[in-house]
């Protein structure tokens, strides 16, 4: 008798449950419905131009798109981008001629400032302080050291045509590989998949909020548990760090043999209070310039970053396009 | 583990299934499972002080049982006193041992002998330990006054000491409320799930977007409130007001919902206190079950109202001082605590203090009226000031917030080092305050709504402002994890 009502209750129990899930799952996929459309409509999430791969093995955005780039929650940074025939990021179209002057910017998200409208860039930004000089931005994310040489090197005509070329670069970051070569990672982000799933505004919102971030670190550490994985928190000690920024250094040195560096015509764009004295003293020792934008950016008062994002803020871009216009207007003065 | 965390989302599945599912035929296993559930939901933040709530259990269990064998009073109070010394002595050492030495030398230094604090520890303050020690207190007090008669079952015991939905933020519950539900069968009921769900989800939206949104702000203004006008540190003070009703609150609604999740009933902790029209309505409606406790087991056993006029005055002091002296070990707490106090007393003179017991904000009409509406602008304005005190590091950094608020009289309009689009809290705040106006009459039903379209537009609007508003880079503990 009391089986039979525990089991009554149990099935019963079950039923009630099982209709409190449906209409739980229900009520769930209408609200992803409408929040989906709420997020087109106020346009809360960036938009994706499309990548490629060009015959001279250049990775770029593909010619000619436009779209909004949109960061943190709230739209509370968007603008609009604008990738003109190159495939960069530009108000303008890149002709590069000898009969006139041109500043190429070579360099990652910083320089390709999807973050801030393609009519108020960094390159516009210093042709109003340079009478005369066209400034192109050709700038990528996630570009290093080895991706830039091998561009410059790739479309050596014309760059040969352009009077001065500045390339971004962080130390750290920048100069992990000692040759170029396709980052499969990258160009995964064009697989069917992805393209499918950024077809879902409302998943995009969701990771560029951060939402997915702790599902990502639990994943993470999941999947390390029973792994050998205490040397991950471990601070690196001074001989790593002495080794690794040698082998850094030696890929610097790896990439301008095989790809050719023009004293002359290049400029570096580094963080100095971020770049080893030991790089800084192999710069200086063998020519090679540089604009540093890491004190000044520092000194600011003001932030100079955005909110949800470390990209400069236009306040940042002033400050790294005065430092670049103050340098050309000084090195033009003395020819 | 915090209720607004993705290990949180993933713990209440599966203890709900296998709470109602696995272990629901005997309720000795469902406790068991609950028991376990708390430990592990509290483990996870620091499993050693897991032995701190098993002592406190283990030692009030046992008291209990001994008192209710003693008919001698004074061996059953010798009794009584063993279970306040352990507790409070633990509450002592891990959150104000350091405080004491360090008011002692400051005390002595004042008369010109300087010590140096060589005494102070580096000690660990264990998350909920001004919850659970008082709530393990309170079932060896109803014991004494014989409210209730003790339980012989250690395990549904443990389970009411480390509830996980109340364990490390309240509401303090008290086992004539709390330990009958435990012991007793509890079934699945509909109405009770949903009714749980909805105040999750009504918590969720107080803490993720209205405290966690206006945090960064107040934490700007009150640390650079030398840098700013009078305009931004009222706006700073007024956000704080905010922000630490949707954090507390929201939390309470969170664990209200989730024991309903469980079949169990907690009582509420917040009655829309902003809405009060004196003090001594914002005190019958801001963190009831501290409240109530201090009034059950400190209030009525100093004599309460019993003993004259003066004798009640000072009765009321003690019992604001210490709930100051409970938040923190500061300072700026006890002075929060007397302040509070000095505003009480002469509504209790006045025999004012229970003037709205058993009304709300606009009882039978739609708007408030003109009167009702300044003497709530003006208890939010003192509790308002009330809250400096409770927010500042340090009584100094309190005082000159006060004191720029008066002397350098100004309007600024305030921007937020980071660029945040101000606006947009400033429209939050007003919804907020629209919202919770119109739901004023039973803070358990924040959607009692007849249309179901229109709970569903607001369901949808609740989680779109929590898309909108969440902010993977803030610190999202709660304020009252702290005390």
């Amino acid at each position: 008798m009391m089986i039979i009502l525990i089991d009554h209750l149990f099935i019963s129990n079950f039923n009630i449950m099982k209709k409190l899930l449906l209409r739980l799952l229900l009520y769930v996929f209408c609200i992803v419905l409408i929040l989906e459309v709420l997020v087109r409509v106020f346009h809360l999430t960036k938009d994706y131009p499309v990548r490629f791969v060009d015959d001279l093995g250049v990775e770029r955005w593909v010619p000619n798109q436009e779209g909004y780039s949109v960061t943190g929650n709230r739209r509370q940074n968007f603008s609009k981008f604008n990738i003109n025939s190159s495939g960069y990021n530009s108000y303008r179209d890149f002709e590069p001629s000898k009969d006139k002057m041109e500043l190429a910017l070579v360099g990652d998200s910083f320089i390709e400032g999807f973050h801030q409208h393609y009519n108020n860039s960094i390159g516009k930004k210093i042709e109003a302080k340079l009478n005369g000089i066209e400034v192109y931005e050709i700038g990528y994310a996630g570009y290093d050291f080895a991706d830039q040489l091998h561009l410059i090197h790739q479309y050596q005509s014309f760059f040969d045509l352009i009077d001065h070329v500045v390339i971004d670069i962080k130390f750290e970051d920048d100069l992990t590989r000692n040759e170029y070569g396709i980052l499969k990672e990258r160009m995964k982000l064009e697989s069917p998949m992805y393209r499918n799933l950024r077809h879902f505004k409302l998943l995009v919102y969701l990771q560029n909020i951060g939402a997915f971030s702790a599902a990502r670190k639990m994943t993470t550490t999941l999947l390390s548990l029973g792994q050998n994985n205490i040397s991950i928190h471990k601070k690196e000690d001074v001989n790593t760090t002495r080794k690794r920024y040698a082998k850094y250094i030696k890929n610097f040195q790896n990439l301008v043999h095989i790809y050719g560096y023009d004293k002359a015509r290049f400029v570096l764009l580094i963080d100095k209070e971020n770049t080893p004295q030991l790089f800084l003293d192999l710069l200086d020792k063998n020519g090679y310039a540089y604009i540093d934008f890491g004190k000044k950016i520092n000194q600011s008062q003001i932030p100079t970053t955005l909110i949800y994002d470390q990209h400069w803020n236009n306040h940042g871009r002033n400050i790294v396009s005065n430092l670049i216009s103050e340098f050309y207007k000084k090195s033009l003065k003395k020819q | 583990m915090l209720f607004n965390s993705l290990e949180f989302f993933i713990f209440l599945p599966i203890v709900f299934i296998l709470y109602w599912f696995v272990f629901k035929k005997h309720l000795k296993t469902q406790n068991i499972l609950l028991l376990i559930a708390s430990y592990v939901f509290y483990g996870m933040w620091d499993w050693r002080f897991l032995s701190l709530i098993l002592l406190s259990t283990i030692v009030d269990y046992f008291v209990a049982l001994k008192i209710n064998t003693l008919e001698h009073q004074t061996k059953r109070k010798l009794w009584l006193s063993f279970s306040i010394i352990f507790n409070l002595g633990l509450l002592g050492f891990f959150k104000y041992y350091n405080f004491f030495v360090d008011s002692w030398v400051d005390l002595v230094s004042m008369f010109g002998y300087h010590m140096q604090s060589t005494w102070t520890l580096k000690v660990i303050l264990p998350v909920g330990i001004s919850f659970y020690t008082f709530q393990t207190m309170s079932y060896s007090f109803d014991v004494y006054y014989k409210k209730i008669k003790p339980t012989r079952d250690f395990l549904s015991f443990a389970a009411f000491v480390s509830f996980f939905p109340q364990l490390v933020a309240g509401p303090i519950e008290r086992a004539s409320n709390l330990l009958h539900q435990i012991t007793n069968k509890r079934t699945f009921n509909y109405n009770q799930s949903v009714s749980g769900l909805k105040l999750i989800l009504w918590g969720l939206f107080k803490k993720v977007v209205i405290a966690d949104a206006l945090g960064p702000l107040v934490d700007d203004i009150f640390t650079n409130y030398n840098a700013y006008p009078s305009s931004t540190l009222i706006l700073g003070a007024v956000f704080f007001s905010f922000q630490i009703y949707g954090d507390f609150s929201g939390y309470s609604d969170i664990a209200i919902g989730t024991a309903k999740l469980f079949g169990i009933e907690l009582m509420s902790n917040f009655k829309f206190p902003y809405f009060s029209r004196n003090i001594g309505e914002f005190w019958r409606r801001w963190h009831i079950s501290l409240s109530s406790w201090f009034q059950a087991y400190i209030y009525v056993p100093l004599g309460g109202s019993r003993q004259g006029k003066y004798k009640t005055i000072l009765n009321v002091f003690i019992v604001f001082l210490i709930s100051g002296l409970w938040h923190g070990a500061n300072w700026t707490f006890i002075l929060w605590g007397i302040l509070h106090a000095v505003i009480f007393i002469p509504l209790l003179v006045l025999g004012q203090n229970t003037k709205y017991k058993n009304t709300v904000l606009a009882e039978h009409s739609k708007l408030p009226s003109l009167k009702e509406f300044f003497s709530v602008l003006f208890v939010f304005s003192i509790v308002t000031f009330c809250w400096i005190f409770f927010r500042s590091e340090s009584i100094t950094d309190a005082f000159g917030f006060i004191e720029r608020i008066f002397t350098d009289v100004s309007y600024v309009s305030y921007s937020h080092p980071m660029g945040y689009r101000m606006i947009d809290y400033y429209i939050l705040i007003l919804f907020f305050v629209f919202y919770e106006f119109l739901i004023r009459k039973d803070e358990r039903s924040p959607f009692n709504f007849k249309s179901k379209g229109l709970r569903f537009v607001i369901y949808t609007v609740i989680i779109f402002c929590m898309l909108l508003f969440y902010d993977d880079n803030i610190d999202r503990s709660f304020i009252y994890f702290q005390f």
